[in-house]
């Protein structure tokens, strides 16, 4: 498993993660699960990826206000923050998951998620 | 100087905003006019009345801050617009991340990075950090071919200019990747194919059919996705993008509308019609160019040409009314037979040369050479003083030759030339030494040892002067009429030029009636009646007084020379003798007859000129019709023919409409590799794809088969989107075939002109001399130069007209000083210098009893392959003897010229 896992919506991150890899622009451990929309997103696979052996777990939507589904990536950032809340509950750091918002198509964000979360793991 | 001095910093928009220049600059180095000029937006001077710099520094005393814009009255007798294409609007770049990123380049940007004289000297490197990128990828099809921005047409020529670019790039930086994206690769242009298949097979260039939608920056790299045909779906990381913008029409194209009073079409180019392709809605305003219709140099100069034998046509009874003859003083024969004179001027070129150079060190060196009575420096040779000057100076001192030690003779000795003219020398008796180029160029970063080159040029050059002969400058008197062989589009446009502008014409045709393939033509490319157009020609051609037709004729022997040509002509078993100024080969083309694909097997299967006749006859048979397969570069783009046809595609989406019109439920597939409806032509391609024409992509390796069933065919091919075969029953098959070449065999030995690979005519420089032949006095056009469309054929017969009546306009060709003569008391009659001559220019004569050669002076180039290859050396060049070569050659070693 590998350290840091990422969730993205369909809608973000144009560029496959082979091809970011392979130009260091992403750490070698990271793992993207690619998700039609991030509301689909239930808090105990958050967890779940934890109990699988990422140190950190990150999840990238489109901007709140430009949800292809419209209230997608609202939903997750809620469910991202009950995510922290368990985590605090186990005594772990809150941080190692976290939600970020990106723009349609765009790559770099996701890269961004990817090194900030690499940093905290 | 004025640019260096200037304190003003402006973009350089020449350099597409990558440098800085000064108020005062040239736009690049062979702007013409050759001249420095101000920028009036940011002069200080001009604004603020401040500064005044420049004029103090200018040594020439050229800026003159007095002059006031002035109106001017012209009274004209025609109008050429030629205002060229506009800029794709920037915000269709920005979707592109063209400002936001600044490794998105435009085309035009990247070629400045690409030129030895551009913002970067040549070498790629990213705008953003300076590095070379290592993967660059070009992008199709930006700002054309696109409804979003209003422009639905194709340009036309960005797929060459991409190709070209990136074949620049690798030659500059082999180890560059460079990927581009195309929607279909339209390389159609004369021979562009097989630069195209260089490109991806020497340089390994990347071609991939997909249109990229959008640029992402990922921490300082380019991210692109794609779709390629098969539904797969890519990304990559790129170093630089390089946006292939489009052409547009011009920025105020509203603005010459209404000035010149003529009509634009829909996307505000000039509104023109198939048969009249230069001619505005205006009569006397005619348009040549880019502002006609997106199109590539070799397409602009043949138009403009074009446009100029019209205007030739429409001013015939003003001709030579205005024209100024330029006299001359007899020359000075008793100085030119003197002792050598010689006279040096070594040319500063501002800072150009004396920057680098020591040019007084040059001009004192000169002086102790023998023969040299005078030697000085100028600042500026090249100036109208400075020549003043120079000619007093060769009167005052007696001067016989003359070394002018400045620059290049390729652009200036002309003008020396003139000014030995016009004080009663012989021109021949000027040589030039080009220290700025081989000197002062390129050794910028070694002074001292540029100057001791320099001293050595000077040297050579006046070893080589001091045996310059006077050469004689002979006319010869033409004979003020056309052959025009071919009687097709292009051969009638040409002699109805020719003849409108007041010179006779003989029309030969090999067919028994005019019209060559424009009489299969039913439609033309925008729908109008072919038969119309034809027969309006006709009539034109058969009541011109100055034509004569000559039909089921044929062109047995043409000798001569430009002006004086002998043609034999044969018609009817007898023959007759024409004497002609000039030739026009209009010879055409003909449709290429299919192999395979059923052709000749089944009645359904048809080529597309074909199914034209059919379709014009009524639409009967159609009556069962379903499923109509059209198969594109059938005969092209193959083993067959390696040229690209360039009109089938379109022809095919014609035909595909009109097929739609007569009966809207058939469906019309059509197997294509890449469409290539360029220009305008690409409206007929979406309203064919919107009225529900199937196109489906095939490639060279997997073409399509057309199988004989016991009742009816079916075509069996490979769709790359569904990854499978497939199988249409076809109630027709119609071939796109394409255009072979006529038979250009015999002519091209006739009259010595060379035929392509392809079997077309080769003119003579495909951007600079479009419709001229390599052999003086023979102009092309029409198919015999390759495929093109009516509307093309009809520009280029006009060019041809516009070249052809130069010789005849002027009365007398001037014949080049530099040629060959043959001095025939050593001449052993050989004849391996005829044989060689590329130009026709060297005949065996009988001479008593033994045969000599002699050169015909009106058709030699000086090219000197006769001089090189005479075993008796019986043959020397005007102004290149071998005494004089040999003598700067030895001069090459400072003995050798002690010895002299």
């Amino acid at each position: 498993m590998s350290k840091i896992k990422g969730f993205c919506c369909n809608y973000t991150l144009s560029v496959e993660v082979d091809a970011l890899k392979e130009e260091g622009l992403v750490p070698e451990d990271l793992e993207i699960e690619r998700l039609p929309c991030t509301g689909r997103l239930e808090v105990p696979e958050i967890l779940d990826a934890f109990t699988q052996g990422a140190e950190a777990v990150f999840v990238v939507g489109c901007q709140v206000d430009k949800c292809h589904n419209l209230s997608g990536s609202y939903r997750a950032s809620k469910r991202v923050k009950y995510a922290k809340k368990i985590l605090e509950e186990l005594d772990m750091n809150p941080d190692l998951v976290e939600m970020f918002f990106a723009g349609r198509g765009e790559t770099e964000p996701v890269v961004e998620a990817a090194r900030t979360m690499a940093s905290r793991a | 100087m004025c640019t260096m001095y200037c304190p003003r910093p402006v973009v350089d928009t020449y350099n597409e905003r990558l440098d800085i220049t000064r108020a005062p600059h040239i736009d690049y180095a062979q702007a013409i006019p050759s001249s420095y000029y101000i920028d009036a937006k940011a002069c200080l001077r001009v604004n603020y009345e401040t500064c005044n710099l420049c004029a103090q520094t200018c040594t020439a005393g050229a800026i003159d801050f007095t002059q006031q814009p002035k109106e001017l009255d012209l009274s004209v007798g025609a109008v050429v617009l030629a205002p060229g294409f506009g800029r794709v609007d920037e915000k269709v770049l920005e979707k592109f991340g063209y400002g936001r990123y600044p490794d998105v380049l435009t085309s035009f940007e990247f070629e400045r990075l690409t030129c030895a004289s551009g913002p970067s000297e040549g070498h790629i490197v990213r705008p953003s950090d300076n590095k070379r990128p290592k993967k660059i990828a070009f992008l199709q099809c930006i700002g054309s071919r696109d409804e979003t921005c209003g422009n639905g047409y194709c340009s036309s020529v960005c797929c060459m200019y991409a190709i070209k670019e990136a074949s620049v790039a690798k030659e500059h930086e082999p180890d560059l990747d460079i990927s581009i994206f195309f929607m279909d690769v339209r390389t159609m242009g004369k021979g562009f194919d097989d630069a195209r298949k260089r490109a991806q097979e020497k340089y390994g260039i990347n071609v991939i059919r997909a249109r990229v939608p959008r640029v992402d920056q990922v921490d300082g790299k380019l991210a692109l996705t794609w779709t390629t045909g098969d539904g797969e779906h890519h990304s990559g990381l790129f170093d630089m993008v390089v946006l292939s913008v489009g052409l547009e029409s011009p920025e105020d194209a509203d603005l010459i509308s209404r000035v010149a009073d003529i009509e634009l079409n829909h996307y505000n180019f000039c509104r023109t019609s198939v048969d009249a392709p230069l001619v505005s809605s205006r009569n006397g305003v005619l348009v040549a160019g880019a502002f006609q219709g997106p199109k590539d140099i070799p397409e602009s100069v043949t138009q403009a040409s074009g446009a100029a034998a019209i205007a030739s046509e429409l001013l015939a009874e003003a001709r030579n009314s205005q024209t100024v003859t330029v006299t001359y003083p007899e020359e000075d024969k008793a100085l030119e037979e003197e002792e050598p004179r010689i006279g040096v001027f070594v040319c500063h070129c501002g800072v150009n040369i004396a920057g680098v150079v020591d040019v007084k060190a040059v001009r004192d060196y000169a002086g102790t050479l023998p023969g040299v009575v005078l030697y000085e420096d100028t600042l500026y040779s090249c100036s109208q003083d400075a020549l003043k000057s120079i000619a007093e100076k060769i009167k005052e001192n007696r001067l016989n030759r003359v070394v002018i030690s400045a620059c290049s003779p390729r652009t200036h000795e002309p003008l020396f030339q003139e000014t030995l003219r016009s004080i009663g020398l012989n021109p021949a008796l000027v040589e030039m030494a080009n220290i700025r180029d081989q000197c002062a160029w390129v050794h910028a970063q070694e002074p001292e040892k540029a100057t001791e080159k320099a001293k050595d040029l000077v040297r050579m050059a006046v070893a080589k002067a001091r045996l310059l002969a006077p050469l004689e400058q002979p006319t010869v008197d033409v004979t003020p009429s056309a052959l025009v062989i071919g009687a097709g589009a292009a051969g009638m446009s040409a002699a109805l030029s020719i003849a409108d502008q007041g010179y006779k014409v003989v029309l030969v045709e090999k067919g028994r009636s005019l019209g060559g393939n424009l009489k299969r033509l039913t439609w033309t490319l925008d729908g109008q009646d072919a038969s119309k157009v034809l027969k309006d020609m006709v009539k034109k051609v058969k009541a011109h007084r100055n034509i004569e037709v000559l039909t089921s004729a044929q062109v047995e022997s043409v000798s001569g020379y430009v002006g004086n040509f002998t043609s034999t002509i044969s018609k009817g078993g007898k023959t007759q003798m024409i004497n002609h100024g000039v030739i026009v080969l209009a010879t055409g083309g003909r449709e290429y007859k299919p192999k395979g694909y059923g052709y000749g097997d089944s009645t359904r299967v048809m080529t597309q000129l074909e199914l034209e006749e059919k379709l014009a006859r009524g639409k009967g048979f159609l009556r069962n019709a379903k499923n109509v397969v059209m198969i594109q570069c059938v005969g092209s783009r193959g083993d067959d023919m390696t040229h690209c046809s360039r009109l089938c595609c379109t022809q095919a989406v014609k035909n595909a409409l009109k097929l739609k019109e007569a009966k809207p439920e058939v469906n019309v597939f059509v197997f294509y590799r890449d469409m290539r409806t360029y220009g305008f032509y690409e409206d007929l391609y979406r309203e064919a794809r919107k009225k529900g024409v199937k196109f489906i992509r095939y490639t060279s390796d997997r073409k399509p088969e057309v199988i004989k069933l016991s009742r009816g065919i079916k075509v069996r091919a490979y769709d790359e989107l569904i990854g499978d075969d497939i199988e249409i029953p076809a109630s027709l098959v119609v071939l796109s075939t394409g255009i072979a070449p006529g038979d250009n065999q015999e002519l091209s030995k006739i009259i010595k002109a060379p035929l392509t690979s392809d079997g077309f005519f080769l003119e003579a420089h495909a951007k600079l001399r479009p419709v001229e032949v390599a052999v003086d006095g023979v102009y092309l056009c029409g198919l015999a130069h390759g495929p093109k469309s009516l509307e093309e054929s009809v520009a280029q017969a006009k060019a041809a007209a516009a070249k052809a009546t130069i010789p005849l306009a002027k009365g007398k060709v001037a014949v080049a000083p530099i040629v060959s003569k043959v001095n025939q008391d050593l001449c052993i009659g050989c004849g391996i210098c005829e044989s060689l001559c590329p130009f026709n220019a060297i005949t065996l004569e009988k001479v008593g009893k033994r045969k000599k050669a002699r050169t015909i002076t009106a058709s030699c180039k000086g090219c000197g392959i006769c001089a090189s290859h005479c075993p008796t050396i019986a043959i020397s060049m005007g102004g290149f003897t071998d005494e004089a070569i040999m003598a700067q050659i030895h001069a090459f070693s400072p003995e050798g010229c002690e010895e002299e």
